[in-house]
């Protein structure tokens, strides 16, 4: 391993070292006349005592640039934010296979609803989502040196923290950026909190860029932050516990979603297009972070391509959620009588040549094509058309339920490798791990706007049937509420928003396979806990009731 | 001129004393076994007139009075007394000491006996060390000391070596003890950078000490109670190891000692795994003969064999010494290398040390200079503590299909790894280049008081080079692309002290004051780097690739940087000192797709005013007081000091006419004080630090431009961790000591825990560090040292020592603070965790399900129903026990250490060997399978008591002529590690891998007692040859 090279600069070394020690008595006596005061140097970081505003412009911008590098690690991963808002409802479950996933039973627990304050996941949330407020108040501080951009980024950064805060644990704790850092936080509730939100989204909705689809949608821009607004509006009566819309706040949210609609967004067909890393309409604010575990986390471990040596085979979804779609219950083939949305599995991998598609182990397949897209129920296939096998020699034939491999009684742990239909949305074969994940999506702001006249008296159905008839689904005679949850389950699928969807139609506390028997019903569970060091740390937090 | 008053004093005193006496001149010669003896003490007994033999030996004395007695002394040998009687030629020849309590003992900043000692100090000696294959200091004392815990945090050579004296004291700090090596303090953090996570998690640091060649150690002195290390102020609450290396005191003239040893390792235990037919035929058994019929691949490969190997590993050492007279040098030489027992594990080690003693002035100037130079290249496999599911080398190697061909181009779609693929496509190199020295001047300024200057300098130079190529498969992202990681680490460390002794002796009294000023800085600096998407496949080229790439990016800079980056599409170089997060590279490296690197340097400083006072009355009451000012710049405006106050009392009892002859020596020892602690703080974390995050490379290989974080909250408040200490302790003797011991009993309590917490959100992260307000740690116990001559006699001698430890570790006070750590980590426990810290709990203590199973025998119980366990890691009881036989020219001898009272957690059947890993075509052993959950449980949770076999060894001095070359040669056979006796399921229950990482909940709390994949320990013999001439 050593080259002569290195050999040479070690002997240089000794020879710099050895003349070292004549010098040491010199250094001794220049260290001996000069008490140390002991203070360090910016060697290595900047340094101070105390946060007085942020001193230059770049270092603000800085600031904000790593606020959304930041989100890119909070949105990304399968735990964290996604976990709580997806695996805690009837869209999303990890079942325990063999000894995978078993985790400490931390999936387990949110399926089922039986968190405790100190659950990883739910302690992270809180700490992320709230460290980025902080990281957006110092950059709004009137102290620091800001850019007008930067205080527009950070008012969207800042609102986004907080509503994430807000909807999971109901308060939102705020420190003053200008108060000792000793200080106990303030603790911001119901229409509190909502105000302030709100304040920070009007800011930025006033001072970001009016981006257009082609834009940078990366950033935060008035769009995003006319979706945001609306999504706190929707929320608001559900946040300040009046249990009602408010008709203004209603009419507001149409209102922002026309605004957005004015700014070129809309609804686009091709479903599946949507979650490619191209620009198109639908994508009003993106984060530039791999879909890789959007993708590999349900699938079987032997769905591979040539960059990935297969998926984790973790997450599933429930059966009771997949007959929300139109098509035949029990296979989910291509070419069947499935809606667009339900995706399917082909029985073969495509061609190669398909636009943005590799063929790196020259089969003349397109890599990754034989993996469906949607729901994958049944019989897997390899890119030659052959069936698939599950580790052993088991067809790798996925099923509608969950299952105890020893004793078949339905069950949340001791699975086998093959129980559960997987859930994909961004395809591999359009990238595996593509660094372009959607956070905010237009055909979400549609179906705001339709609820919104929903709330406020009107008929919703005009609306929910533009987007059904784009996506190959009948159309319905009208919309109950019921439709309009169910339609955004089918829409919105593992995009961060049936948790909310469920709270806000009261179907969060409702039965769903596997769930515990205590936790129905319990409308505590609508809350996370506060984590339990935390309320030790902030006397003016309150643990929410039932933890 | 004032020694010429004096010895007129002397003669007026001697006149008054004897009367009208004769006085006489006497001269002679003073030697030990080897030869002359340059340097040795000559004293009139009851006078101070005396002198010092010369470079031949020779002495001479005038005007010695009639009826004196003459004292002939020097360090390391028994003193002799020889009455003149009229005698004008007196040749004596000192023996080397037997007697312990008149052994000299290296204390801070100077030196006691064994028998003025009033604090609790145990000091081991050359030849007491252990053999065999010694890789670093601690294992030359490891057993040698009651209360003194010292355990290789795995087999792995190199590896980690963690010590505790009397308990852990703080929740955070690794808890090891303050190292001076010649005075020198270390720096207690690592030498090695780590080995870079590039895939997997990244391989520990290696012992810092291992610089050290064991062969050039005089003595190591352990320092445990606050009477003996508050003299270390705020580095002493953990204990003291001072290492004292060999002069050349012996042999005129120039003395060649040549070690050479040669040693052959095996693994001392293995799991016994099914074999390919027996895998196939159980899950045929178990699970379905469809599925045994995928899994056969058709061969019988033992993985743990195949990862596994027997190695034989050499050491040699040279050293040279002279003594003339007004001086002395030893200089040695040595080089070793050490194979592990699994493949691609190694540790050469290359040394030299010079050491020169010079006295000028008639003898009043004193100048002292150690020096080392070394370089260590270390090597090591895959086996991260903190790899995840696909496991480790060894993890993957239990888990490994045994019908897999041994083929490193074999794999299969999936997560599980072929061990031949892993470690063919892996390697990771660290070289160490580390320069110690020490120059000390000590003058003479008058008879009673002493100056001394000294000065210290310490640097390492590291560097740490991880590979993966391209052909490894089975790692997500790397596959095919490759990832190097190439990250170094400079430590300097500079140190001046300046002490003042002031020695008298009264007519029935003694004093002996020092006080000094020490102010010492410790420099890190470094880069981080890495790359990733190499289309070479060599291991070696894909690492000098990234160093090379690395080091033209750096040089392509012109102006400073703190991180720069590039992938396909953009580069950056971020700089903090002036701002700048604009800036580009303006080329990049063709070696890789995408690379960066982060460079940190960063500088503590030590700042001290000490002082002690001994004080002895009629050498029967011994005071001791010390005081120690410490002040740092780790800890904020209002804390920056700390003042660390001792003090000790001890009585002789046995020359009290009332305790009769009984006792040949009994000592009581009183002492209370306190230490301080700041390892469990890392650079500045009393101010609000900006830094520029760490790069990192995206599963497409896309690197985002880093944007600032804050890494550190301001609070002014911060301040050391205290230990207060209370020592109780008797020191015993019956029948000239050849029966002797001591007890002692402590009580330690550490307040002001230093703590990360997560502050009150909305925070940043990393936590807040924090003092714990009324958190408390109590540590108590009693240690029992026994030593009996069973036979002493000219031909046999049978001696034995035992030392056995109670410690009982308490954390109070914590107000509901609590954390998680006992980290675990494999296939399905993600997150998952063994201990928390616990009121009125032992620290390390076990939380988690207790497993139970219904009739049937199938698991029982709800895993997330969790509490804690009433078992802890921490052992209460530790022992050792040494037996030495000499026969004429042969000496035989045994050691033997035990742990009890803790327990392990076993990971590694958690992780992989159980019936739910069989269940996911895993290998496992016949055992597993009745592991029927995988659940964290206390199923996996087990007594580790263990006694072992340390060391054996027989020895043989050839009987020499004296008149050849040879002026001795010495054989010898040494068996380390040679059994075990244990309950433990697992290979072996003394673990001390780290399974945190920073990244992870517990915020850096080391784990301890959680095996998980450990590097499995060796047995060793080696064959050693020890010759003079």
């Amino acid at each position: 391993m050593l080259d002569s090279n290195y050999k040479k600069r070690a002997m240089i070394k000794y020879i710099k070292n050895t003349s070292k020690i004549l010098i040491l008595p010199a250094i001794g006596l220049s260290v001996l006349f000069s008490c140390s005061d002991l203070e360090v140097e910016e060697t290595d970081s900047l340094l101070v005592e105390n946060f007085e505003g942020i001193e230059t412009a770049e270092e603000a911008a800085s600031s904000v640039t790593a606020m959304y590098n930041q989100i890119n690690g909070y949105i990304g991963d399968q735990t964290n934010l996604f976990a709580l808002s997806e695996v805690t409802t009837d869209e999303l479950l990890v079942p325990t296979r063999g000894s995978d996933w078993g985790d400490n039973g931390i999936w387990r627990q949110l399926h089922q609803h039986t968190w405790t304050p100190d659950h990883s996941y739910i302690t992270n949330v809180w700490n992320q989502w709230n460290e980025l407020q902080l990281t957006a108040s110092e950059v709004l501080d009137s102290r620091s040196a800001s850019s007008e951009a930067s205080r527009a980024d950070a008012a969207f950064l800042r609102a986004l923290g907080m509503y994430v805060i807000l909807d999971n644990y109901g308060q939102v704790p705020y420190r003053d950026t200008t108060a000792d850092p000793l200080d106990d936080p303030a603790v911001l509730t119901g229409n509190e909190a909502v105000d302030f939100i709100v304040a920070d989204l009007e800011t930025a909705i006033s001072t970001l860029p009016a981006t257009t689809p082609d834009g940078e949608t990366v950033m935060a821009s008035k769009s995003a932050a006319r979706y945001l607004l609306a999504k706190v509006l929707l929320n608001k009566h559900i946040f300040n516990g009046s249990g009602a819309a408010d008709s203004a706040d209603m009419n507001r949210v149409v209102s922002l979603v026309d605004e957005i609609t004015g700014d070129g967004f809309g609804l686009v067909p091709g479903y599946f297009d949507i979650f490619k890393s191209d620009t198109d309409e639908e994508t009003i604010f993106w984060v530039k972070t791999s879909v890789g575990n959007r993708i590999w986390n349900g699938l079987h471990y032997n769905l591979t391509t040539p960059d990935q040596a297969g998926g984790w085979n973790g997450f599933s979804t429930l059966a009771e959620f997949y007959d929300l779609f139109e098509g035949d219950p029990n296979t989910n083939e291509e070419g069947g009588d499935q809606e667009e949305r339900r995706g399917y599995v082909p029985s073969a991998g495509k061609p190669a040549g398909i636009p943005g598609t590799t063929d790196k182990d020259s089969d003349g397949i397109a890599d990754g094509s034989n993996i469906g897209f949607g729901f994958l129920l049944g019989q897997q296939y390899a890119p030659d058309g052959t069936p698939l096998n599950d580790r052993g020699t088991s067809p790798l034939n996925f099923t509608r339920d969950f299952t105890d491999a020893t004793n078949g009684e339905k069950s949340l742990v001791e699975n086998s490798e093959v129980t559960g239909i997987r859930v994909i949305k961004y395809h591999p074969q359009y990238g595996e791990f593509a660094e372009h994940e959607i956070f905010f999506r237009y055909s979400d702001a549609h179906l705001m706007k339709a609820e919104a006249i929903m709330r406020s008296g009107g008929d919703p159905t005009t609306l929910v049937n533009e987007l059904r008839v784009l996506r190959g689904a009948e159309p319905l005679a009208a919309v109950t509420e019921q439709d309009l949850l169910d339609e955004r389950g089918r829409e919105l699928y593992a995009e961060f928003w049936r948790r909310n969807d469920m709270i806000r139609f009261g179907q969060y506390t409702k039965d769903w396979e596997f769930k515990d028997p205590s936790a129905i019903g319990d409308a505590n569970k609508q809350l996370f806990p506060i984590p339990a060091s935390q309320i030790i740390l902030n006397p003016n937090l309150v643990q929410n009731p039932g933890y | 001129m004032k020694i010429m008053l004096l010895r007129n004093l002397v003669m007026v005193a001697a006149f008054l004393g004897f009367g009208i006496a004769q006085a006489q001149d006497v001269s002679g010669t003073v030697s030990d076994a080897s030869g002359p003896l340059p340097g040795a003490s000559v004293v009139i007994k009851g006078s101070t007139t005396g002198a010092q033999t010369d470079f031949d030996g020779n002495y001479a004395l005038s005007d010695v009075p009639e009826g004196s007695t003459l004292v002939f002394s020097y360090i390391g040998f028994a003193s002799q007394e020889v009455p003149v009687n009229g005698q004008s030629t007196i040749n004596v020849t000192l023996q080397e000491d037997a007697q312990a309590l008149d052994e000299v003992v290296i204390i801070g900043y100077g030196t006691t006996t064994v028998k003025d000692a009033t604090g609790s100090v145990t000091a081991v000696k050359a030849e007491d060390f252990n053999g065999g294959v010694i890789a670093s200091p601690e294992q030359l004392i490891q057993g040698k000391s009651a209360g003194v815990q010292i355990s290789q945090s795995s087999g792995e050579p190199g590896a980690g070596v963690n010590i505790r004296i009397r308990g852990a004291n703080s929740i955070r700090s690794n808890n090891n003890p303050l190292f001076v090596v010649d005075g020198v303090p270390l720096s207690g953090e690592s030498t090695t950078p780590n080995g870079g996570d590039i895939v997997n998690g990244g391989n520990a640091t290696k012992n810092p000490l291992s610089f050290i060649n064991p062969s050039d150690i005089e003595s190591i002195s352990i320092l445990k109670d606050a009477s003996a290390t508050a003299i270390y102020g705020s580095r002493g609450a953990n204990g003291v190891v001072i290492v004292t290396t060999k002069s050349g005191k012996a042999g005129s003239g120039g003395n060649w000692e040549f070690n050479s040893t040669f040693s052959v390792s095996s693994p001392a235990d293995e799991y016994d795994l099914f074999d390919g037919p027996t895998f196939i035929s159980q899950s045929a058994n178990l699970r379905s003969q469809e599925i045994a019929d995928g899994l056969d691949f058709g061969q019988n490969t033992d993985w743990q064999d195949y990862i596994t190997r027997n190695t034989a590993s050499q050491n040699q050492n040279l050293a040279y010494s002279n003594n003339y007279g007004s001086g002395n040098v030893r200089a040695t030489f040595s080089y070793g290398k050490q194979f592990g027992i699994i493949q691609k594990s190694s540790q050469e080690r290359i040394t030299g040390r010079v050491n020169v003693a010079q006295r000028f002035l008639d003898d009043k100037l004193r100048i002292n200079f150690q020096s080392t130079l070394s370089r260590v290249n270390d090597e090591a496999p895959p086996i991260s503590g903190a790899s995840g599911s696909s496991g480790n080398l060894i993890g993957a190697a239990y888990a490994a299909n045994p019908t897999w061909p041994s083929s490193s181009t074999f794999s299969i779609d999936g997560n599980l790894v072929n061990p031949a693929n892993y470690l063919a496509n892996w390697q990771s190199e660290t070289h160490t280049d580390r320069f110690l020295a020490n120059l000390s001047a000590e003058y003479d300024i008058t008879e009673n008081l002493t100056g001394k200057i000294s000065v210290g300098y310490d640097r390492s130079d590291a560097q740490a080079i991880s590979v993966i190529s391209p052909r490894i498969r089975n790692f997500d992202r790397v596959v095919d692309n490759g990832q190097a990681a190439f990250n170094t680490l400079e430590a300097t460390s500079k140190l001046l002290e300046a002490t003042l002794n002031y020695k008298k002796e009264f007519s029935n009294s003694t004093l002996d004051a020092i006080a000094g000023f020490t102010f010492q800085d410790f420099q890190r600096q470094g880069i981080d780097s890495q790359g990733w998407g190499t289309s070479i496949n060599n291991l070696d080229k894909i690492g000098q690739n990234l160093k090379q790439s690395i080091y033209d990016l750096r040089y392509s800079i012109k102006s400073p940087y703190q991180q720069f980056g590039y992938d396909a599409s953009n580069s950056f170089v971020n700089s903090l000192n002036p701002f700048n997060d604009a800036g580009t590279l303006a080329g990049r490296s063709s070696s890789f797709r995408s690379a960066w690197g982060n460079a940190f340097d960063n500088t503590d400083e030590l700042q001290s005013f000490f002082g002690r006072i001994n004080y002895s009355l009629n050498s029967k009451y011994l005071f001791t007081v010390t005081l120690r000012a410490d002040g740092s710049s780790r800890f904020g405006t209002n804390n920056k000091y700390g003042y660390f106050p001792s003090g000790a009392f001890a009585w002789q009892l046995a020359e009290e006419d009332f305790i009769g002859d009984a006792f040949s020596t009994l000592k009581l020892r009183v002492s209370a004080g306190s230490t301080g602690n700041q390892e469990g703080l890392g650079y500045a974390n009393y101010l609000k630090r900006v830094r520029f995050s760490t790069p990192s490379i995206d599963n497409d290989g896309s690197i985002n431009r880093p944007g600032t974080e804050t890494v550190a909250v301001q609070n002014s408040d911060l301040k050391w961790e205290s230990t207060t200490d209370y020592n109780l302790g008797i020191d015993f003797g019956f029948a000239d000591d050849r029966f002797n011991g001591s007890i002692d009993l402590y009580r330690r309590e550490t307040k002001d825990l230093l703590f990360r917490q997560p502050a009150a959100a909305p925070a940043f992260d990393p936590f807040k560090f924090t003092n714990l307000e009324d958190g408390t740690l109590i540590n108590q116990g009693v240690e029992l040292g026994l030593n009996y001559d069973f036979i002493q006699s000219e031909d046999v001698n049978f001696s034995t020592s035992f030392n056995i430890a109670y410690n009982d570790n308490t954390v109070e006070g914590l107000k509901g603070a609590t954390a998680d750590f006992g980290v675990l980590n494999g296939p399905g426990l993600t997150g998952a965790f063994a201990q928390r810290l616990g009121e009125g709990r032992s620290l390390f203590s076990y939380y988690m399900a207790t497993y139970s199973e219904d009739a049937d025998g199938n698991p029982n119980f709800n895993a997330d129903d969790k509490d804690f366990v009433d078992e802890d890691a921490v052992p209460d009881i530790t022992t050792g026990l040494a037996l030495n036989l000499t026969v004429k020219n042969w000496d035989v001898s045994a050691f033997f250490t035990g742990q009890f009272g803790f327990s392990v957690y076993n990971n590694t059947a958690n992780a992989f060997l159980n019936a739910a890993a069989f269940n996911t075509s895993r290998n496992v052993t016949p055992e597993a399978l009745e592991l029927q959950s995988s659940e964290v449980s206390t199923l996996y949770l087990e007594k580790g008591d263990f006694v072992r076999m340390q060391n054996a060894s027989i020895g043989y001095n050839v009987p020499l002529s004296g008149k050849g070359a040879l002026n001795s040669l010495r054989l010898s056979l040494t068996g380390q590690n040679l059994f075990l006796i244990t309950d433990y399921s697992g290979l072996d229950p003394e673990v001390s891998s780290s399974t945190s990482s920073d990244g992870d909940f517990t915020g850096g709390i080391p784990s301890q007692g959680i095996d998980y994949t450990s590097f499995p320990r060796p047995r060793t013999f080696t064959l050693g040859i020890n010759a003079r001439f």
